[in-house]
């Protein structure tokens, strides 16, 4: 077993384990769509334009509250040390810890679109729209998994990464938003907006790979 | 071997060690001394690749700190006063995630051994939350030592430890044959049991050099 593949089965289990967190960031992006589906029934007759906003807005808070704790405790235990001190790439490390993160918001994202599905009556798990998700969620996921990374070793870790995170994620939520539209048959996304995406998720994951092992270091 | 010349850290402006030169032959078992905040946590931190000198260099067995090899990496043991161990996993759990991390051949039964040998293996698959703070450190003792590593860095590794658990400390570390040991302690009591050197400091610097002794032919 190599070292990314050592830290997703440990993380996975974590995760499953210390369900709280991740629980809490789901039930936030259910009752989240929940009010919007309301909001919007109430408002406007046609709420496919605003779905791409609901959509990315939520799965952007939810990744926030569930990911801050990714490395938060890994600090707190020293376990984040022992890894280090292991005779594997740091950058390995770096690829589990991502990959574990982005299964988990995966699995809260599919929940919200089925429910986002059933409450807008639009569908929405169409094959294109999956690709923009798993591609946005893994140049989200990248960044803040860094962002956590560099923060977990300051008290006010929990302020840092919504502080620093969220103007680096402005370019990739609007590719995000548009691509959306576009699949949703929106006037104005489509192919450039999904490229745009895949541009920044390389940049975002080749970028935090590089950096991860300096981040890393005391 | 481990080799530090001209070692120092500094902290934005503050210098947590300042140029420190000293020589620690394999096999030797050196107790590393100091008050609060002398250096002694920054020393091992920098001995164990977790963090960069500002300046100056160190090496064990030849291979240098700063660059980080996994090769070098894989030869180390290190143990601090926090026990760096998953509470949410069970302590099999835990020694089957760092053995495969280090790469460790036939894992399960090298776990087993080491969950014996601490007397946790009637427990091993309980999560560490619940087990109390000694088996904590005493985990922390088989996680050291799962990779046989040839260099122990221990920081204050008696912390939590009851007295059969300083034993079992005593046995399978710091009076274990054919491993260099460089342990910060502030049991000074103790030293006398296991060290054949010691490193004084005293804020940031080599305050007193009492290795000498164990340099081959001399001792």
């Amino acid at each position: 077993m190599n070292g990314t593949q050592a830290v997703v089965a440990k993380d996975l289990r974590l995760l499953w384990r210390q369900r709280s967190g991740w629980l809490s960031a789901g039930t936030f992006a259910i009752v989240s769509v929940l009010i919007y589906s309301f909001a919007f029934d109430l408002a406007v007759a046609d709420v496919r334009p605003l779905l791409p906003g609901v959509l990315w807005v939520t799965f952007l808070f939810a990744g926030i509250v569930a990911s801050g704790n990714s490395f938060a405790q890994e600090a707190e235990q020293g376990t984040f040390d022992a890894m280090l001190l292991a005779p594997v790439s740091r950058t390995s490390l770096y690829a589990g810890k991502v990959l574990a993160n982005m299964v988990a918001l995966l699995v809260i994202e599919v929940a919200v679109l089925l429910i986002a599905t059933i409450l807008f009556n639009t569908s929405l798990l169409t094959l294109e729209l999956a690709l923009i998700v798993v591609v946005g969620t893994l140049g989200y996921v990248s960044l803040t998994t860094l962002l956590s990374t560099l923060g977990s070793r300051v008290r006010s870790r929990a302020v840092l990464l919504p502080v620093l995170a969220l103007p680096l994620l402005v370019p990739l939520l609007i590719a995000a938003v548009r691509a959306t539209g576009g699949a949703l048959g929106e006037p104005g996304g489509g192919a450039p907006w999904l490229l745009l995406l895949g541009v920044f998720t390389l940049w975002s994951a080749l970028g935090s790979a590089l950096l991860f092992p300096l981040v890393a270091e005391r | 071997m481990i080799e530090a010349q001209g070692l120092s850290k500094r902290y934005g402006g503050v210098a947590a060690l300042d140029g420190l030169s000293f020589t620690l032959p394999d096999g030797s078992r050196t107790a590393l001394i100091g008050p609060n905040g002398a250096g002694k946590s920054t020393l091992l931190a920098l001995l164990s690749t977790l963090a960069a000198p500002s300046d100056g260099t160190a090496s064990i067995d030849g291979l240098d700190v700063a660059a980080a090899p996994p090769e070098l990496r894989g030869r180390l043991g290190v143990m601090t006063h926090r026990p760096m161990v998953y509470e949410e996993l069970s302590p099999l759990e835990n020694l089957m995630f760092f053995g495969g991390l280090y790469g460790v051949p036939e894992l399960h039964s090298r776990a087993e051994e080491l969950l014996r040998a601490i007397g946790l293996w009637l427990r091993r698959d309980e999560p560490v939350e619940v087990l109390s703070r000694g088996y904590h450190q005493r985990l922390a003792l088989a996680r050291t030592l799962l990779h046989r590593p040839s260099v122990l860095l221990l920081d204050e590794p008696e912390t939590g430890l009851d007295e059969q658990g300083r034993v079992l400390l005593d046995e399978l570390m710091l009076r274990a044959p054919g491993m260099t040991v460089l342990a910060a302690t502030h049991r000074h009591d103790r030293i006398d049991s296991w060290a054949d050197g010691v490193l004084r400091l005293e804020r940031g610097r080599l305050a007193e050099d009492w290795t000498a002794l164990a340099l081959p032919g001399v001792r």
